[in-house]
């Protein structure tokens, strides 16, 4: 019954014509809630913000773990901030051979089936959703889909083409090589990319420019009252620190921050400056001295810790757009950051807010410098509040998305 | 890409894929992808697999694996008209066939060696599955019509992904569009362009028919689906109301025909036979409502011949409009058309006759061909 109403509701919003009800939208994403992982957070923040131009719902699966896709949650509808969310169950856990698909898939000589395979094992895997946008995607004025790689987008989005909006997400990785995602770059009506970098790095490897994009990332919400000595005390902190805060796992990059804190602080034992890491940790952290690991904190305490760092550290080389290093930017921080990773590196250059390291030598370097040089993290990182102001807004996020959807409805009208 | 491929192969895209390659050979190197079935129902292998030349065009052949599935048509009408799932209809067009793995690994695989890859027809496996493989160097030459399974699950993303699509008439681009709202995507209409007739000669049909009234001919598959049972239907009643002449059936049978003095059914005639016949016909007549381009009608008006097509299908009726050449009639309205038709043949003929000089000449064929190619080679 409640199914119905809610379906009717997403009809009625649909009326043609220049009548003032608003347009329908279904945000399609792996994970909703309050799970961790950044393209799932983006994708909350960013309905939160469109509530008011649109009548939005979210199609996503039962469950908040990435790694097993299990079914934790009930299945069937939910409301998140006011919002209905449908659930569709994961008919299956992410497959126990999964690194086994994995490998298969991402050699040279692999096959259509492989690729295909390596799909459904990745998961979450959830045919109710694609039923669902099969029968009623069409009911909606928008589908906006989050995250390239997953099932929910590779096998959903055919469904709705044309009335398909796509954040990529995209970064580097073996599997953006695979052919599989091919129709998820070329069919959707438009993509919402999150910076340059990434726009470059698809259109290099997709030949997709002829579809309508934009360079649309996300706003930072800057809360008031950041009290880094507040953080201090409760964490029992003294002298100066280097911050990261994310999941810490072997493909964060967390493994070489480690090795190049330890071969600095070993090199140069006068400079006292410990390794704070916010998150939880999927590896195990070494116990050297110096290392702090604090778990998971609330937004209150990551915002004081950010606002008293002596810079902020992101080694992963896979983003497609760091929320924290934004976050470290707004609060005034410095960061440093992998050369390697196009996007960070990118977006340092482009900030003016960054230094990028090429191994552990230039690690200790910039770590002396801004440890020794206060004035000049306070410089970087006054010039990356000012690249997230000027950029990362979110009254600018919101009208791009409007323009975005508005330039589809014209063409379905 | 297409489905079948050769000169034996009988089909309306096959052959304009035909064409279209050996006319871009002249410019541009040229390779064709295909299956090794002749026929399009059971897809039983006929040719060998592996390369071969056809003139300045190199044939790449791939198998076939199974056969087209015995329970297609019922799963067909599942899909169509009961209520069923998305499974269902992606299972659908694996049992259409041809199932062919080896020519998408090949697409996967060797595609980015080519700077454009032209898919024939929309329906069939090797397109819907493997334009998505090379979506950003392909075109679509969808031979689009007006018919249930274009609305089916694996061609909703099928028409959004092409660089380009080439239409064999401004009907099927406007079907299209409407469908798939896919109107930013560039396009060609290609049409299709024709060799001069071969020597024929008229006088021994003319001699034969002309004493018992005018000659209607129709001319091309004789079966239900090309709608000859209602030519049949409506010629009867045109001959009860009083109207007088012959309709002559040339074609491949498919159904039973009435014995009458009055229908004629010859099976199929040799490419002289069928020019000859053109010629001498008043009219041809092309009743059926499912066509993507009545090449037929082009050859009538080579000839100078005036021809009757279904008002129920806007590609054919579209084509009489332009040229001129010609009337569209609604059922029960055939004899009425037929007799106007008849009234001015010389005047229609000459008008579709000019027609395809100017838009069917091979000259006009290849620019429109090249652009559809500078469209996706990038």
């Amino acid at each position: 019954m409640r199914l119905a109403r809610v379906r009717h509701a997403a009809r009625t919003a649909r009326r043609p014509g220049g009548d003032l009800s608003e347009p329908s939208l279904l945000v399609v994403v792996q994970r909703y809630g309050d799970v961790p992982g950044g393209a799932e957070a983006h994708a909350r923040s960013v309905v939160q913000r469109l509530r008011p131009h649109f009548a939005i719902e979210v199609a996503t699966t039962n469950s908040t773990d990435y790694l097993t896709w299990k079914g934790d949650l009930t299945a069937g509808l939910d409301q998140i901030d006011g919002v209905t969310v449908r659930r569709f169950p994961v008919e299956r856990p992410r497959a126990w051979n999964f690194k086994l698909h994995e490998r298969r898939a991402f050699r040279g000589g692999h096959t259509l089936d492989d690729e295909r395979a390596f799909i459904d094992a990745q998961g979450p895997y959830a045919p109710e959703l694609l039923d669902f946008l099969f029968k009623r995607g069409r009911d909606y004025d928008h589908v906006l889909f989050f995250t390239y790689i997953y099932y929910p987008t590779v096998l959903g989005l055919p469904l709705v083409p044309e009335r398909a909006v796509l954040v990529p997400t995209a970064h580097e990785e073996s599997a953006i090589g695979l052919t599989a995602y091919k129709p998820v770059f070329h069919g959707p009506r438009a993509i919402a990319y999150n910076t340059e970098e990434e726009r470059r790095m698809v259109w290099r490897r997709f030949h997709n420019e002829r579809v309508s994009n934009e360079i649309v990332g996300v706003g930072i919400d800057i809360p008031l009252g950041r009290n880094a000595t507040r953080f201090r005390e409760k964490h029992g902190l003294t002298g100066p620190y280097l911050l990261y805060v994310g999941r810490i796992g072997v493909s964060k990059g967390s493994r070489e921050l480690f090795a190049h804190y330890q071969r600095w602080r070993a090199s140069d034992p006068a400079h006292d400056v410990s390794l704070v890491l916010v998150g939880d940790a999927e590896i195990a952290i070494p116990k050297t001295s110096g290392i702090v690991h604090l778990g998971r904190l609330n937004e209150q305490d990551k915002w004081d810790a950010l606002a008293g760092c002596a810079a902020f550290v992101m080694p992963s080389l896979l983003e497609s757009l760091s929320l924290v290093t934004l976050e470290a930017w707004a609060a005034g921080r410095p960061v440093i950051v992998d050369a390697r990773s196009p996007v960070l590196a990118g977006m340092a250059r482009r900030a003016g807010a960054g230094l990028a390291y090429r191994g552990a030598a230039e690690f200790a370097e910039i770590c002396e410098l801004l440890t020794d040089d206060p004035a000049l993290g306070d410089r970087l990182g006054r010039s990356g509040a000012d690249f997230v102001a000027r950029t990362y807004t979110w009254p600018r996020v919101v009208e791009t998305y409007v323009d975005l959807f508005a330039e589809v409805r014209a063409r379905l009208s | 890409m297409v489905q079948r491929y050769g000169a034996e192969v009988v089909g309306g895209s096959e052959s304009h894929a035909r064409v279209v390659a050996h006319r871009l050979a002249m410019v541009n190197e040229v390779e064709v992808a295909t299956t090794n079935a002749l026929d399009y129902w059971s897809w039983a292998p006929h040719f060998p697999v592996g390369e071969s030349m056809d003139g300045p065009v190199r044939v790449r052949r791939f198998a076939v694996t199974g056969l087209r599935s015995p329970t297609f048509k019922d799963a067909e009408r599942h899909v169509l008209f009961e209520a069923h799932t998305r499974s269902d209809e992606e299972a659908w067009l694996a049992m259409q066939g041809p199932h062919t793995p080896g020519l998408l690994e090949f697409l996967r695989r060797e595609g980015k060696d080519y700077d454009a890859i032209l898919f024939y027809t929309y329906i069939y496996e090797p397109t819907a599955a493997g334009l998505p493989l090379v979506p950003e160097r392909a075109a679509l030459i969808s031979t689009a019509h007006d018919e249930e399974p274009l609305g089916l699950v694996p061609y909703r993303a099928l028409f959004q992904l092409p660089r380009a699509f080439g239409f064999l008439t401004p009907e099927e681009r406007d079907l299209v569009h409407a469908r798939f709202r896919n109107e930013h995507i560039p396009s060609e209409v290609l049409g299709i362009g024709l060799e001069p007739p071969p020597w024929h000669d008229p006088e021994p049909f003319r001699e034969h028919y002309s004493p018992r009234g005018p000659l209607v001919l129709y001319l091309g598959q004789v079966s239900e689906g090309k709608a000859v049972d209602e030519l049949v239907a409506d010629w009867v009643a045109h001959r009860e109301g009083g109207g007088a002449g012959s309709l002559v059936l040339a074609g491949t049978t498919r159904m039973a025909i009435p014995e009458r003095d009055d229908i004629v059914s010859l099976g199929r005639v040799s490419d002289e036979d069928k020019y000859a016949l053109l010629e001498a016909a008043d009219a041809l007549v092309l009743p059926s409502h499912l066509e993507s381009l009545g090449i037929v009608l082009l050859e009538a008006w080579q000839v100078g011949t005036p021809c009757l097509v279904s008002a129920k299908n806007k590609v054919t009726s579209g084509q009489v409009a332009r040229a001129g050449g010609g009337a569209s009639y609604e059922r029960g309205g055939f004899g009425k058309a037929l007799a106007a038709v008849l009234a001015q043949r010389e005047r229609l003929g000459e008008s579709g006759r000019v027609y395809v000089e100017a838009e069917c000449a091979w000259p006009a064929f290849d620019t429109r061909l090249e652009q559809l190619v500078d469209l996706v080679a990038t």
